[in-house]
């Protein structure tokens, strides 16, 4: 009961923005095929850096259910994960860290940005910051953004649509009903 | 500012492990757990120089998330500093929310309404057990059992749902304010905390024959880790560590603040001072919060005064010159706030002296001699919260 | 009645603090070579070590120490004052061994070097920025000591010490003040 994806701007490229190997076989369908079958099917790396950890980790238990849309096989190693979640602040120490992780991991890979810290530094971007990175992009390339100090796990849910949408070109869930009051 | 950020370069070695090569023995190896590690909670990293299995020393490496709390505290004002306190230790952000109000309202001489002391045990009480949830269903999860996380992250979603109400947030609350708190309980609130506590306490004999009971965990836990009465002290080390030592030091009644001389509680302690019995001590004190709890929503009928002092100080309040500490329990043990004000808007100095920082660094002693496995039953039986222990 | 504990100990100012409002019970300042004396003294009426801060002010480097004990509530804050220009101290690391990360990150924030220390390289900076110590303030923006606490109840005290609290007279009258400080 996919949603009918008019939600989706055309513009969108669909397989992430990394370049990676041509495909062995090279036909469409069978490519259409991989994506679903990849984007249903993700494995995020476990990797809490902060405070939006503990929300990733609630995303992945009882009440929101990340396995529901296919993405609960936590891996501690990224050579086993292809997307990872950078949920909280990256320090000057901390860089060289991030980066070399997302190098293990073999292409095709996403990342997802949760929470300000990832994004722009969030609540630390003050004038005389010593030590923390403004975002995370300034290391590695970010697909999906997800905001928030912390977000909340619908947030995170949403943003693994997302990247489940620059797989495959379409949003395969219901948008949820705005709730009132 | 365009930054470089020396040491990008991953083939360049690494300072740390450097120095620590300097000292070490023949036929021995150097192993670095972290910084991301699955068992380490975030960033932390030790080094570790091991004999076959054995660890010969340990090294924590700090720092990987190092946010500049106390920086910020001199740059902005002394209200906008509140939200920095929920985001120093996610687990249990109000007590660091309760440590840092009442520094500055010791510095203002603030007396704080009935009604709010009683609202700040409730919500920090609640906040306990949402901490010792999050550390029990993380610390079985290190030892090698996926399902207890799930029961305790159900329980745990519950007590979001209560402290959402009034805190308007799930995990980094800045919700204490100097002269009360933000916002009061409402009814729906109080109902939910009244069908909470004996949904709770039935379940906490469940996590005992569960879990606390079972022979896998007693065998990884017990007679690791030891952390003894004078190690604590050198180190500086509190809350359950130090009760799991068999010192009965717990803030809320050897330095009483707020209403707590009110309640009737027992504090917990276990002479073992091993993973077990800060394991133990642990789902001990969550049943003394229930029953904090319970009394102070009965005293929170007939509590005078408003959920905030009349004419609370806004949030560019400028408290006279002087210093002040101020220490509260918190999940992980002593939560200490040291404020210097030269009488301006902004503070002339924060200090925040957290208890994971001494927690852990007890640890490189204690995992001396044991097995590599142990160390990590014995990491996470000290409950570590990085920010809180980087800052 | 003077603190106990530290007796033996010389001291330059030990003075009785509100613990209502500061939170201390006593506030004692040191000369730099007292304190691995004083500490021991702490640590062997079972005090233990709470925290190590620096304070950076027109006076110098103000190191605190605070100290704390499990069984009766006294919190001990001992503070050294060291000069802006190369401040060295000697390490407690000797007593406590859990001064050691304080003092690294004192040392991190504020370039106090500690002297004795086993291991003080960062702790808490990255490596390479061995020289920033972000916790200095800037000119402007640095206090005297007597702008940013109160001297306390004064139990005994030194001319030196008792000159820092002195409300801020011409220079030369300094001197002849102490004696009225010490009282206020
Ligand atoms: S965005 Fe907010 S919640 Fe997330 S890591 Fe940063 S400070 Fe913590």
């Amino acid at each position: 009961m996919a949603a009918p994806d008019e939600v989706v701007p055309p513009e969108i490229p669909a397989s992430g923005q990394h370049a990676i190997q041509p495909p062995v076989v090279k036909a469409k369908p069978v490519q259409a095929i991989l994506d679903l079958c990849r984007s249903m099917s993700l494995w995020p790396m476990t990797f809490g850096l902060a405070c939006c950890a503990i929300e990733m980790m609630a995303t992945g238990m009882a009440r929101f259910d990340l396995a529901r849309f296919g993405a609960e096989v936590f891996r501690p190693s990224p050579r086993q994960s292809d997307v990872m979640i950078v949920a909280g602040t990256v320090t000057k120490k901390m860089a060289p860290a991030v980066v070399r992780l997302y190098e293990q991991i073999p292409a095709p890979k996403w990342v997802i940005a949760m929470g300000n810290c990832a994004i722009s530094g969030g609540p630390f971007k003050i004038k005389e910051n010593y030590n923390v990175i403004e975002g995370v992009d300034t290391l590695i390339p970010v697909d999906v953004y997800v905001p928030g100090c912390p977000p909340r796990p619908e947030g995170l849910l949403e943003g693994f649509f997302q990247v489940q949408r620059l797989i495959t070109g379409k949003r395969w869930w219901p948008v949820a009903e705005e709730v009132q009051g | 500012m365009k930054r470089q950020y020396a040491g990008t370069d991953p083939l360049a070695g690494d300072f740390y492990t450097r120095q620590f090569e300097k000292d070490r023995g023949e036929h021995t190896l150097v192993v670095n757990m972290g910084p991301q590690h699955p068992s380490t909670h975030g960033v932390l990293r030790i080094v570790i120089e091991i004999d076959g299995e054995y660890i010969l020393r340990a090294d924590p490496v700090l720092g990987y998330l190092h946010r500049m709390q106390e920086k910020m505290g001199e740059v902005q004002t002394w209200g906008q500093y509140i939200p920095n306190m929920g985001r120093v230790d996610y687990g249990h952000p109000l007590a660091w929310n309760w440590a840092y109000v009442g520094a500055v309202e010791k510095l203002m001489g603030i007396q704080v309404p009935e009604r709010a002391e009683y609202i700040r045990v409730i919500t920090c009480e609640l906040n306990r057990l949402t901490s010792h949830l999050l550390w029990w269903g993380a610390y079985i999860l290190d030892l090698g059992a996926f399902t207890p996380i799930m029961y305790s992250f159900d329980d745990r979603e519950m007590l979001l749902d209560i402290l959402q109400r009034p805190t308007a947030s799930r995990l980094t609350y800045g919700y204490f304010r100097v002269g009360g708190v933000r916002k009061d309980l409402d009814d729906r609130c109080i109902e939910m905390i009244k069908a909470f506590i004996p949904r709770f306490r039935s379940r906490l004999p469940m996590y005992k024959d569960l879990v606390t009971d079972n022979i896998i965990l007693r065998k990884r836990v017990e007679d690791i880790g030891i952390i003894d009465r004078d190690m604590c002290r050198r180190y500086g080390c509190s809350g359950p560590v130090l009760r799991g030592a068999g010192e009965p030091y717990d803030l809320r009644r050897c330095e009483p603040y707020s209403i707590y001389d009110r309640f009737d509680f027992e504090i917990p302690t276990e002479e073992t001072a091993c993973s077990a019995g800060r394991y133990l001590v642990r789902m001990a004190e969550m049943e003394q919060s229930l029953r904090i709890i319970e009394q102070a929503v009965e005293g929170l009928a007939h509590a005078e005064g408003g959920h905030i002092m009349p004419k609370a100080p806004k949030p560019s309040m400028k408290p006279p010159k002087g210093e002040a500490y101020f220490a509260v329990e918190g999940a992980r043990g002593k939560v200490g706030v040291y404020a210097v004000s030269e009488g301006k808007k902004v503070p002339y100095r924060i200090k925040l002296r957290s208890p994971s920082y001494s927690n852990l660094h007890a640890f490189a002693e204690a995992a001396q001699g044991t097995l590599l496995a142990d160390a990590v039953a014995t990491l996470g039986s000290l409950d570590l919260i990085i920010p809180e222990i980087d800052r | 009645m003077g603190l106990k504990v530290l007796q033996g100990v010389e001291t330059l100012c030990v003075a009785r603090c509100d613990p209502a409002k500061t939170g201390q019970h006593w506030s004692v300042f040191l000369a730099p070579q007292a304190i691995v004396p004083a500490a021991a003294a702490l640590s062997a009426a079972q005090y233990s070590l709470e925290d190590i801060l620096a304070l950076d002010t027109t006076d110098g480097l103000l190191v605190v120490y605070h100290f704390n004990a499990w069984r009766f509530d006294e919190r001990i804050a001992l503070k050294v004052l060291l000069p802006r220009e190369d401040p060295a101290i000697p390490s407690i690391t000797s007593v406590f061994q859990g001064a050691q990360w304080h003092e690294r990150e004192t040392r991190d924030f504020h370039g106090i070097v500690f002297e004795g220390h086993p291991n003080l390289i960062p702790l808490l900076m990255p490596a390479e920025d061995v020289d920033v110590h972000p916790l200095l303030k800037a000119d402007k923006a640095r206090r005297a000591i007597r702008d940013i606490m109160d001297a306390g109840e004064i139990v005994s005290c030194t001319g030196e010490i008792a000159a820092l609290f002195a409300p801020p007279a011409d220079t030369s009258a300094d001197a002849a003040r102490t004696d009225g400080g010490s009282k206020a």
